[in-house]
């Protein structure tokens, strides 16, 4: 172990003194934050409507509500200019010609009547008008009742209407907590210790990926035979993934040192206090289980190849392996107790990411769930750093050429 | 003198094929020992199961002196025939990283490297990156990185490969001193001539079999005849009324007598027919290098040492 921790070092030391490692790990956040900030400016714009001109709405208002429905929109967000007008029906065609996001609307008894109000929209109106206009429905609905004669009461009865609200059985438990009128602020609870273990998840799975890099290089460059002069593949294999791993958790300190001000300062979230619960533990858990295995699964594959520019389909298809997760984030995100969502949880190379991202979605935990996966996972990385070990062994010797499926086959079997 | 390595019938196959059979030898202190053979005989191969890279399918390899089980590690020096270093990094790191892995003083260490550098025409590198060093230079950093932590026991394979001839004078100087203070070296060639001038004894191998083992001395003395060059136009029959010849190589004016065993030179001298045309005439032994070639061909020019080599 001794030894190992040697070779970790000087990965360290090697990487932290390479220009490419340094540019990469500052470059990272940087883009990140940079994207946050023109996402935001652009969503901060993108408020008032890729339609950003203003919409004239004229209502030719027989029943006289007018001055609830401006109040209303404004009320709404919307920025609508209502306008009251005396056009008839049959003049609308000459007054919408040529107009742009121009509407009419037709308030008279017999439109109330009917239930069908008629409405005019010049051309090039925005597309989400008519859904935007339907809020008119409540306040109309209103004075209509109020004209039957409807106490408030009364009213309100019968406009909440019927609705069918889709419930699942496992979720009942939740239901009380679903009432809480601070679901937002529970939303966001739950996604702040996921993202930090997301972004743990990600940079040392990226420097995992750099571990690939390295395994091939140092047989190409012949360095493996000077190195195993001095330690045993096993010590140099360990040293390896935990010295990946250090750079790994270095370029996530890097990137939270950029991002934790940028979100500070955007949002009001408090941050420390989401982030300081016992999620966040099995997140990072999470996190470090999955880079253990790939890890193991790369500096393997890594050790079989010396030119990567003629390396066969079969480790092009394992180097894919680790974004496997990304098949499953849409049946997940449909349906996190889904049985797509329960077969991301299984299946030992889309388990870590799968269940990060379920944990996230979910209100309550599938305890069961995440010990099978858990042990699912665990037993995988014992099984999968043994047999990298093997492979690396032959491997990382063997000059002049890339192995064969079929060699590394043999080599496991050995 | 004290044994350092002791190895007792390797034998290793590859698939069906058996690459080692039977490999005994041992390596002392104060010595260099020399493994030679033609390429693919399996000098890195015993090489590579002394050093516990690959494992025997049968037989021993002791180090003396070690107590315990395994290999001395810190205790051994490694060139491997194929040897490469870390490019994008500094020759000081790299070697304190070495050192550190034999878990060398590293104060000790770099002292040890600066005066190395000095002594290899690299004063002043410490600080450059091995991708700038041509590659002779990285050669030697690589044998700085062998014997930077003092090791008792030295394995060179093929140190001389790819140098230029000035490089090979100083390793040579270097491996003689380090012999002469009472380092214990295996080294592997093909360069005859190099490992001629250096070796005290020698192994010499063939398609994993040994073919000789001993000293220099008695390696001469036993398989290097004497041989005649002869310049001048003979006929190849007037040649061959010459008595105590074996074998006759002949290519235009110069003729290549091999001798037999027990000739007493001067005596043979003498004897020489007056009919021989002789412009210029040389006698001396065969070289190891023609004994290796003589191996390697199995072209059996000194016909009864080919029957031992079978």
């Amino acid at each position: 172990m001794r030894n190992a921790m040697k070779v970790a070092k000087w990965e360290i030391k090697r990487n932290m003194k390479n220009k490419t490692f340094l540019i990469g790990l500052f470059l990272t956040p940087l883009l990140i934050v940079g994207f946050g900030l023109i996402g935001s400016w652009i969503g901060g714009s993108s408020d008032d409507g890729s339609y950003e001109d203003e919409m004239t709405v004229f209502i030719n208002d027989e029943i006289g509500i007018i001055d609830e429905l401006t109040q209303y929109a404004s009320e709404s967000g919307l920025e609508w200019s209502i306008e009251e007008t005396n056009v008839e029906i049959g003049d609308v065609a000459a007054e919408l010609d040529g107009a742009e996001d121009t509407a009419y609307i037709f308030l008279n008894e017999a439109a109330l009547n009917e239930g069908v109000v008629p409405v005019y929209i010049a051309e090039d109106v925005d597309p989400f008008f008519s859904s935007q206009l339907a809020m008119f429905q409540g306040p109309i609905l209103a004075h209509q009742m109020e004209a039957l004669g409807l106490t408030e009461e009364q009213s309100l009865a019968v406009s909440r209407g019927i609705q069918f609200a889709e419930m699942d059985a496992e979720e009942m438990t939740n239901d009380e907590a679903l009432e809480d009128e601070a679901s937002g602020e529970d939303f966001l609870a739950g996604i702040v210790p996921a993202a930090f273990g997301g972004i743990i998840f990600i940079s040392i799975l990226f420097t995992g990926m750099a571990m690939f890099q390295s395994a091939s290089q140092e047989k190409k460059d012949k360095i493996a035979e000077i190195i195993l002069s001095s330690v045993t593949p096993e010590e140099l294999m360990q040293g390896k993934i935990i010295g990946y791993f250090v750079l790994g958790l270095v370029q996530a300190a890097v990137l939270l040192v950029f991002l934790v001000p940028m979100i500070l300062f955007l949002t009001d979230v408090p941050l420390f206090e989401y982030l300081f619960v016992t999620e966040t533990l099995l997140f990072v858990l999470l996190a470090v289980l999955n880079y253990l295995m790939f890890a193991a699964i790369f500096v393997g594959i890594g050790a079989t190849i010396e030119d990567v520019t003629t390396s066969g389909n079969f480790q092009g298809i394992v180097m894919m392996l680790p974004f496997l997760p990304f098949i499953f984030i849409g049946p997940v995100v449909g349906d996190p107790s889904g049985l797509m969502a329960q077969i991301g949880t299984y299946i030992p190379f889309t388990a870590p990411g799968v269940l990060l991202l379920r944990l996230t979605m979910l209100d309550v935990w599938p305890w069961l769930e995440i010990s099978i996966s858990l042990v699912i996972i665990i037993v995988s990385v014992l099984v999968f750093i043994r047999l990298a070990g093997k492979i690396f062994k032959v491997g990382i010797l063997m000059y002049g050429k890339n192995a064969t499926p079929g060699e590394i086959w043999k080599w496991l079997k050995a | 003198m004290e044994t350092m390595l002791e190895v007792k019938g390797l034998n290793k196959s590859f698939k069906d094929k058996q690459v080692l059979k039977n490999i005994s030898f041992e390596v002392n202190k104060g010595e260099i020992m020399a493994i030679l053979g033609p390429n693919g005989a399996g000098k890195s191969t015993t090489i590579r199961n002394i050093m516990g890279i690959m494992y025997p399918d049968e037989g021993t390899v002791t180090f003396h002196n070690h107590q315990g089980k395994g290999i001395p590690q810190n205790k051994i020096g490694y060139l491997p025939e194929e040897r490469g270093l870390y490019k994008n990094v500094k020759v000081m790191d790299i070697l304190l990283y070495l050192a550190d892995l034999k878990s060398y003083p590293l104060d000790k260490a770099k002292k040890r490297i600066l005066d190395y550098l000095k002594k290899f025409d690299l004063e002043g590198k410490e600080n450059v990156k091995m991708e700038e060093l041509s590659k002779g230079m990285g050669q030697k950093v690589q044998f700085i990185g062998a014997v930077i932590h003092e090791p008792e026991l030295l394995i060179l394979d093929e140190p001389f490969s790819g140098l230029d001839p000035v490089s090979q004078e100083i390793f040579k100087d270097e491996i003689r001193s380090l012999r002469d203070n009472g380092t214990a070296i295996l080294l592997s060639s093909h360069q005859m001539n190099l490992v001629e001038e250096m070796c005290d004894r020698l192994f010499m191998i063939q398609r994993g079999e040994k073919v000789i083992y001993g000293s220099l001395y008695d390696v001469k003395q036993e398989y290097a005849n004497f041989k005649c060059t002869i310049r001048g136009s003979n006929e190849r029959g007037t040649l061959e009324t010459i008595p105590e010849v074996e074998n006759i190589e002949q290519d235009g004016d110069v003729a290549i007598l091999y001798l037999t065993k027990d000739v007493n030179p001067n005596r043979w001298l003498k004897q020489l027919p007056d009919d021989v045309t002789i412009q210029e005439l040389a006698i001396d032994r065969v070289s190891l290098h023609e004994i290796f070639i003589d191996i390697a061909t199995d072209k059996r020019l000194m016909s009864e040492e080919g029957e031992i080599h079978a």
